[in-house]
């Protein structure tokens, strides 16, 4: 292919049926070179083509285009195309070329933080990640983007639109890393604290052959929100990979101490340990975390109180989570009940309260719809481990790769199916919490 | 920039879907490159927040608002000062700060709906959280007159100790919906037996 020109006229003469494109992308992919070389001078053509109707061609000229080293300078200009294009492209046209899609995608979100206007590519990112998905359940390597620009736009909300669909297939264990740890950023920001450990939850224990960042950067935070949510910092599951397990601890040293303080229960050795790592905390930027972590300190005191008394004086509750009077442990424990953390009642007349169990009998119509739903949800997961774990066992190339004993366990490569049956488990894991406290809840009642 | 989705769900009083029209509608306008900030009705969508008790976005949104922007919007201040009161639980601030300022037509509606809202969402707490309580306490927490907050909870079945000035709660019977549909009893029955067999 010697011209522009010349591809322009095929791109809009190939454009029709199924054939013809496919026809057309043999010319697009032999003509790569010349795009690349001709990628300064491809702006004027884009006008000639029709996004929607021409979306292979015009989808090759914005990738050339978007190589172009001087694209800085024109980052507004290239924006507006590119919002233009995923507005209208045709799904099916992408998705013939999605490692195209992809790349121009990415330089767009490249020139939108350039620019310093995060929000407005988030829009179009999203509208880009659901046409080039092939389900909801797929994972692109445009989630972990969509999320940054959530991120630095602090529209954190918007990020929740994608990471409310549980994803089972992932292709780069990279993107999945950092899906999981950005989510886990807006979650955190949302003070969604159960949603946000299971993201930082599946980065830690995600297969992994060798440490890395987002890992490390994940425990330091999964951490902090263990001590928020439940006041300890659980062991790893068998599950975890070897290299997670070996090393993560002796990379979080500070956030291991800061827990073991925790335990304890004492403000001023916990305020002294924040102290000693304040540094380390702000670099990390997990500050904000960690005084969380410390205002959670009050409430954890007065949660442990009610497991041990069923009346206690507002003076005692101040005493014993030393608090400074008995009206502020009043507005600590109005607080709690607010936010649903305990049941109990105030009594001003005698300066007591009383402590009530958790009044849920599990027998409210909603909470029957509530428990029905979430039994057929892990009947359809399990469905779904079954079949995938029955794949892998039957699939040769694992067999050979289990039984081979030269490759240690540790260095194994992890195959699309493995990190899918690993992604199902772990949802099973979290999912089944809820019914785990309703059985727990029956049994008590038959005893 | 084509404001009327805001517009109609004020209009229409749809407060409860306010902030997620706003959202949406901001994304729309900022993937098209428009400089929509001078124009943009922070103030409506703040409140929107507020009133969706998404005190998170709300904060999210505030911290994203130009620093001269928010000096040149005393409404836009005001929405955030009650959102402020919320998330440092400074129950009775919240009610001076919507007494506190002068609410344009435009959201005059939304404010007062975020009130009585709140109003009752703070007895209901209250309802829950107290077996006693005085009646400076319920008139702080209500943002009311000791009178009337005291006529406010004897309405609702209170009883008063006038030498204590202390309140007596009465905790309403719980009305949850409990009769169970008989097919939802057989699905359990069918998953027990999924699960024997």
């Amino acid at each position: 292919m010697d011209s522009v020109e010349a591809l322009v006229a095929h791109i809009q003469g190939l454009s029709g049926s199924p054939a013809e494109v496919a026809q057309l992308h043999s010319l697009l992919k032999q003509s790569e070179d010349t795009l690349r070389s001709q990628a300064a001078r491809l702006a004027p053509f884009l006008p000639q083509l029709d996004p929607s109707a021409h979306t292979l061609g015009y989808l090759f000229l914005l990738e050339a285009y978007s190589s172009e080293p001087n694209l800085r300078e024109q980052a507004d200009i290239f924006v507006s195309i590119v919002v233009e294009f995923i507005n209208s492209c045709s799904t099916e046209q992408i998705r013939l070329a999605p490692e195209k899609f992809i790349s121009v995608c990415k330089s767009f979100k490249d020139q939108v933080m350039q620019l310093q206007v995060p929000m407005q590519g988030i829009a179009p990112l999203r509208m880009a990640l659901r046409k080039i998905q092939t389900s909801s359940e797929q994972l692109t390597p445009l989630h972990p983007d969509y999320l940054t620009l959530c991120l630095l736009a602090k529209c954190y909300k918007a990020g929740l639109s994608v990471l409310n669909d549980d994803i089972f297939e992932v292709d780069q264990p990279r993107d999945l890393f950092l899906y999981c740890y950005y989510g886990g950023m807006i979650n955190i920001g949302l003070k969604r604290f159960v949603k946000a450990l299971e993201c930082l939850h599946n980065v830690v224990t995600a297969p992994m052959t060798a440490l890395n960042e987002t890992a490390v950067e994940a425990y330091k935070k999964y951490i902090l929100v263990s001590l928020i949510l439940n006041g300890q910092v659980p062991s790893f599951p068998k599950y975890t990979s070897a290299a997670a397990h070996r090393n993560l601890k002796s990379y979080t040293q500070p956030y291991v101490d800061l827990a073991n303080c925790y335990a304890t229960g004492t403000f001023s050795e916990f305020e002294a340990c924040i102290q000693t790592h304040l540094e380390k905390f702000q670099s990390d930027s997990n500050l904000g975390l960690v005084k969380q972590v410390l205002s959670s300190l009050y409430k954890r005191n007065i949660q442990r109180l009610t497991q041990t008394y069923l009346t206690l004086s507002l003076q005692d509750i101040a005493n014993a989570v030393q608090l400074k009077t008995p009206k502020e442990a009043e507005m600590h424990v109005l607080r709690m009940i607010q936010d649903g953390e305990i049941f109990a009642t105030i009594n001003q007349k005698d300066g007591m309260v009383s402590f009530h169990e958790d009044p849920e009998q599990y027998k409210t119509c909603h909470m029957i719809e509530h428990i029905d739903s979430s039994i057929q949800r892990l009947m359809a997961l399990s469905k779904k481990l079954s079949s995938l774990d029955e794949h892998i066992s039957c699939d040769p190339a694992y067999l050979a790769k289990v039984s081979s004993p030269t490759t240690e366990s540790t260095e194994r490569k992890w195959s699309m199916e493995e990190l899918s049956l690993w992604l199902v488990f772990s949802v099973i894991f979290y999912d089944s919490c809820f019914l785990n406290c309703v059985s727990f809840y029956l049994s008590s009642q038959f005893k | 920039m084509d404001l009327s989705p805001i517009q109609s769900a004020l209009s229409s009083k749809s407060y409860s879907t306010l902030a997620d029209t706003c959202d949406e509608l901001m994304l729309q306008v900022a993937s098209r490159g428009i400089a929509y900030q001078e124009e943009w009705p922070f103030d409506v969508h703040l409140l929107g927040h507020v009133f969706a008790n998404d005190l998170n976005s709300a904060r999210y949104l505030w911290k994203s608002i130009p620093q001269g922007i928010k000096e040149s919007r005393p409404e836009l201040v005001a929405s955030w000062k009650i959102g402020q009161c919320l998330w440092t639980r400074d129950y009775a601030g919240v009610f001076d700060a919507i007494r506190g300022f002068e609410w344009s037509p435009e959201v005059v509606d939304l404010v007062t709906a975020f009130s009585e809202n709140y109003t009752k969402k703070m007895f209901q707490l209250l309802n829950s959280a107290y077996s006693t309580i005085s009646v400076g306490d319920v008139a702080h927490f209500l943002g009311m007159t000791e009178d009337n907050a005291t006529n406010y909870a004897l309405q609702q079945g209170w009883t008063l100790d006038s030498s204590s000035k202390m309140l007596t709660v009465k905790k309403p019977k719980m009305v949850a919906e409990q009769k169970l549909d008989p097919s939802k009893l057989q699905r359990l029955t069918e998953y027990v037996f999924h699960l024997e067999h």
